[in-house]
């Protein structure tokens, strides 16, 4: 019966080829979107994290704090509840960091009668307070501390990227959203007008004493199978897009943008585009057959 | 009515033995079902049209009976309230042990598939192969692929379009057509088979080797109730006839009572 039922359902899907045709391409292109919304977020999000790890508050030591005052320090600072790690760097450390970014002259550096880059401490903050408001809480109290001469932070830029990608993700959801409500009303308007098209041959079918499932059967399948090929044509698209764009656009660029990985989607991401597929396919097809298949 | 529904008394009677050398009643011993009960039904349609009148008949198991009567005297209403295509507007019918008139809409299938119907406009599914036509009836039991192959196969060769199975409807002449339609009705071996005008689209000699294969289903144990207006067909093989007049019974073949034991 399960054989009928498929071979029902396939001799459908090529007797109206075109129909058929134009709806799987519109599903495919609105998954392709969808899939294309997903892999940027996905991607930001990544970045945001990534960036959002560097966020760090640097404080300057002030000329002639003793190791153990800045021992002390070290201390009172790392019972903060908001301070995750804490790296120490002496003038030394910062003089060869100076020297680092500038090879070939350090010449020039070797004439400095004396060092004049102060010792700091790079304060790395938890997760949890790796933002604008994070930051400000701990500058506050990092301002009130003695051997502190200047404090360096700034989350501004991660908060409007974090801003941006908010606005991004709502965006996607919307048109995402709003494609996948066309793409079942779609599919239901391809069933729709498969039922019409087979309308006598589902009247001989009830005249011999096929059951409501029988008939139903073919089309919930034909429905199935489109939303299926559907996302499965676009997450085969997407993969293809996302390999030429790294070939052509990233690959050239990735030292500028740090290096960052830039990923595909998971293995359950892309399953999930799919079985979206086959759901969106299984309740388009339940619109029309709820509606117009009264058997 | 009540000399055409005598009291039911239980026992069951020996049938009187007519002319053709079997039993001519067509009222059923009580104490089984009947292949077809109509009590008292009427059929109005909705724009007025009176299609049945009071219409009361009983058909044994395994007779051959002809439904008679000109276009338009409510032969093909009668069957359709046989198979549920219609309701009846008043009256009961029980078919094949089926309560017809109380079928909810889901058990309609079920009452189809007890029977075989060969439909006025043949209904065959032009897209797909007469071997498909015929074996869809199987299909819908939900039968096993090997078992589908072998019946379907036996109907069609038993209606003389083995070798035809392939072929698509309307590549087939008007007469093998039906008896396509015929095949996907016995497929199934069903215990009664409604047949709407059989013949109504090919010729006389066509029409005769019809008729033969319809009596050829019955000697194997089918009832059959087939409708028709041709006199001309009904005697080629005379069986029992009921006739039909703008919706009433004006001929019955039946002795009115069962006979005495």
């Amino acid at each position: 019966m399960k054989g009928f039922f498929f071979r029902q359902a396939w001799q459908n899907l090529i007797q109206n080829l075109w129909i058929n045709a134009f709806t799987l391409a519109t599903i495919t292109l609105s998954f392709l979107i969808f899939g294309l919304f997903l892999l940027v977020a996905v991607n930001a999000r990544e970045l945001l994290e990534e960036w959002g790890s560097r966020i760090r508050v640097t404080a300057y030591l002030s000329d002639g704090v003793t190791a153990e005052e800045t021992n002390r320090l070290q201390d009172t600072i790392r019972s903060l509840q908001e301070v995750q790690a804490i790296i120490f760097r002496s003038k030394e450390d910062a003089l060869k960091s100076l020297e680092g970014k500038f090879p070939g002259r350090t010449g020039l550096l070797k004439g400095l009668s004396r060092n004049p880059l102060p010792a700091s401490l790079e304060i790395q903050l938890k997760p949890a307070f790796r933002d604008k408001a994070g930051v400000d809480r701990v500058a506050g109290k990092l301002k009130a501390l003695q051997g502190i001469s200047d404090l360096q932070y700034g989350a501004e830029w991660v908060e409007r990227f974090s801003a941006f990608m908010i606005l991004l993700q709502v965006l996607g959801a919307g048109v995402s959203g709003l494609l996948l409500v066309a793409t079942i009303l779609i599919v239901a308007n391809t069933i729709r007008l498969n039922i019409f098209s087979r309308r006598e041959e589902i009247e001989i079918m009830r005249s011999v004493g096929a059951t409501g499932l029988f008939i139903r059967a073919p089309f919930y399948l034909e429905g199935i199978f489109q939303g299926l090929a559907g996302a499965g044509l676009a997450l085969g698209i997407l993969f293809v897009l996302f390999h030429l764009f790294w070939a052509k656009v990233y690959d050239p660029l990735k030292i500028l943008l740090g290096n960052f990985p830039l990923h595909f989607l998971a293995g359950e991401q892309g399953a999930g585009l799919v079985l979206g597929g086959l759901i969106l396919g299984f309740l388009g097809t339940q619109v029309s057959v709820g509606r117009y298949l009264k058997v | 009515m009540d000399e055409i529904f005598p009291e039911e008394e239980g026992a069951k009677k020996a049938p009187e033995i007519g002319p053709l050398g079997d039993a001519v009643s067509l009222w059923a011993s009580p104490s089984e079902f009947l292949p077809v009960e109509v009590i008292h039904v009427s059929k109005n349609f909705e724009d007025g049209q009176q299609a049945l009148n009071d219409v009361s008949l009983r058909i044994e198991k395994g007779k051959f009976v002809y439904l008679m009567g000109a276009n338009g005297a409510g032969k093909t209403t009668l069957l359709k309230l046989l198979y549920a295509a219609e309701r009846p507007t008043a009256g009961e019918l029980r078919v094949n042990g089926f309560d017809v008139t109380r079928l909810k809409v889901r058990e309609i299938p079920r009452l189809r598939r007890s029977l075989g119907i060969v439909f006025q406009d043949l209904k065959l599914i032009p897209r797909w192969s007469v071997f498909g036509n015929v074996a869809f009836a199987l299909q819908v039991l939900g039968l096993g692929k090997d078992e589908i192959l072998k019946k379907t196969s036996q109907a069609l060769q038993q209606v003389g379009l083995e070798g035809k199975g392939n072929f698509l409807p309307y590549q087939l002449s008007a007469g093998e057509q039906q008896r396509a339609a015929i095949a996907r009705a016995i497929v199934n071996q069903p215990a009664l088979l409604l047949a709407d005008e059989p013949t109504g689209n090919i010729d006389f000699h066509a029409a005769e080797e019809i008729v033969r294969l319809f009596e050829g289903i019955n000697l194997q144990g089918t009832t059959i109730f087939l409708a028709t207006h041709d006199e001309g067909l009904a005697a080629i093989l005379p069986q029992e006839r009921v006739v039909l007049e703008r919706g009433r019974i004006v001929e019955n073949s039946l002795p009115p009572t069962l006979p005495e034991a």
